[in-house]
């Protein structure tokens, strides 16, 4: 129970971040033109796991206790933790 | 009358001379990309000190060499398939101390692997895109078979993107299918195998991740990654050692069940005309105990319009699992134990360097060289375990020749 009450209060803080900052990004934001995403469009810009981390990603699930958020697998498909 | 025939003549006379454009083929052949094409190599090099499978102790040598190849193959608008293969071939020190019947056979191990990907981009609503893939990978002691469906929508002025991807994997711990040993046993270590420490060996994994990206304005993204994992089975690994206070060995032993929550945050953005920063940073929490906070910076700098280095650091800390406890100290009278180094208290650092350098000679060959990216990276953890990275990959682009009207698409 004290671990379910624990569990509860780090999603409702988690959500509550999240949603902070993407209303941050919201009200910050501007309307940007087809024309006007050259840098956006750039293979570098592109969040997320980039093909050349492939290795490393890996090896953080391996060597390490937490995975997953965006870079990298949760859990499963290997001898990870 | 006169006057119409000395027309109609002049005319005659004109065209007979006249000279006209030279002719053009109106269809001129034009490449078409028809696939993408990979080619990756990875090492990685580690060492250590705290073995799991000698309870905590002992050498943490390890490489690992891995070639890779990836397809991507966009066979019309809408539909796309990716093919990834590889082979990891791994050799470790520790291994041996698991003592197998023969045990130098036990030094190298071989893991394959094969992941297929289609993506479908609805027609009516070209901005959403549903995705599928089949996972498997079989290695000597491990075993896994998976999916994943996912769904990816973006607004109509592409500022607003939204996708979600569910994966579930169906592991087998038990080892023998590359050795044609029947029946397939799980590995106990060998003073140990005395008794049937553990009647399941399937694990279950189930992983729901979302990405939520939004353009901040012309030179800048951000992204939240929430995800969540759940696993379910048997989640110790049955080759690691732990050692308790009284004297006594065993098996490891973790709890059947485990849920994690990460939350990723990201960060693009261009500086100038040549720096490109990747912020990134994430929270993580599961019910074995573990908090992990990561942050990562890369900063991508742009020397040509073909190569960019790209410096980046990393650190990472974690508190360790309730059930960890370092070699010789466990208490036999706890239900879960382990003394995996992975799972304890510590700090890591990782420094990268990585170059891309792309083509500047776009020639009409069939297979052209698109770009090559290289990357050391040198991660180091607290508790002493260090290991040296490098990888590369090729990306190549194969062509077709199609015939297309010279009005198509442009001038």
């Amino acid at each position: 129970m004290p671990e379910l009450l624990d569990l509860c209060r780090t999603c409702t803080r988690m959500i509550s971040l999240g949603m902070f900052l993407i209303a941050i990004a919201q009200i910050s934001c501007h309307t940007v033109k087809p024309y006007q995403r050259a840098y956006l469009n750039d293979a570098a810009m592109q969040t997320g796991k980039r093909p050349i981390e492939k290795l490393s990603s890996n090896a953080h699930n391996y060597r390490e206790g937490a995975s997953g958020g965006g870079k990298a697998k949760g859990g499963g498909g290997c001898g990870c933790n | 009358m006169k006057k119409n025939y000395i027309v109609l003549g002049l005319f005659a006379i004109s065209s007979a001379y006249g000279f006209s454009q030279p002719v053009v083929n109106p269809f001129p052949k034009k490449k078409v990309p028809k696939a993408a094409i990979q080619v990756v190599y990875s090492q990685y090099l580690q060492d250590g000190n705290h073995s799991a499978i000698t309870g905590g102790i002992g050498t943490e040598k390890l490489q690992v060499y891995a070639p890779e190849i990836i397809m991507g193959i966009g066979s019309d608008s809408l539909n796309s398939y990716s093919i990834d293969a590889g082979v990891d071939v791994i050799s470790s020190a520790s291994m041996d101390n698991i003592d197998f019947v023969v045990s130098s056979a036990s030094r190298v191990s071989k893991r394959a692997y094969l992941s297929v990907d289609y993506d479908r981009t609805m027609r009516k609503d070209r901005n959403t895109t549903l995705g599928a893939k089949a996972y498997a990978s079989l290695e000597s002691a491990y075993n896994s078979f998976g999916g994943a469906i996912s769904y990816n929508h973006s607004s109509k002025d592409q500022s607003t993107a939204f996708s979600g991807e569910f994966e579930a994997y169906f592991d087998d711990l038990r080892w023998g299918r590359y050795n044609g040993v029947s029946p397939l046993q799980l590995v106990y270590p060998s003073e140990l195998r005395y008794y049937k420490w553990f009647q399941a060996y399937l694990r279950q994994s189930y992983n729901f991740n979302i990405s939520l990206q939004q353009t901040v304005n012309k030179r800048m993204v951000l992204a939240i990654l929430p995800g969540i994992s759940y696993q379910h089975g048997l989640l110790s690994t049955p080759y690691h050692r732990v050692y308790f206070i009284d004297g006594s060995e065993r098996v490891e032993n973790l709890p059947p069940d485990r849920w994690k929550i990460p939350l990723g945050i990201q960060l693009n953005s261009f500086i100038g005309d040549r720096y490109i920063i990747r912020g990134y940073y994430r929270f993580y929490w599961d019910d074995f105990g573990i908090i992990a906070n990561t942050i990562s910076l890369d900063v991508g700098i742009r020397l040509l319009p073909q190569l960019t280095l790209t410096p980046s650091v990393r650190l990472y800390t974690q508190t360790a699992a309730r059930y960890f406890r370092p070699y010789g100290k466990a208490d036999s009278a706890q239900t879960y134990y382990t003394s995996d180094y992975d799972l304890s208290a510590f700090n890591a650092i990782e420094l990268a360097l990585e170059a891309n350098l792309a083509a500047i000679d776009k020639s009409m060959h069939r297979i052209d060289f698109s770009n090559v990216s290289l990357r050391y990276s040198f991660y180091k953890r607290t508790d002493g375990l260090y290991a040296h990275m490098i990888s590369t990959i090729f990306n190549l682009n194969a062509y077709k020749e199609s015939q297309k009207n010279k009005f198509d698409g442009g001038f």
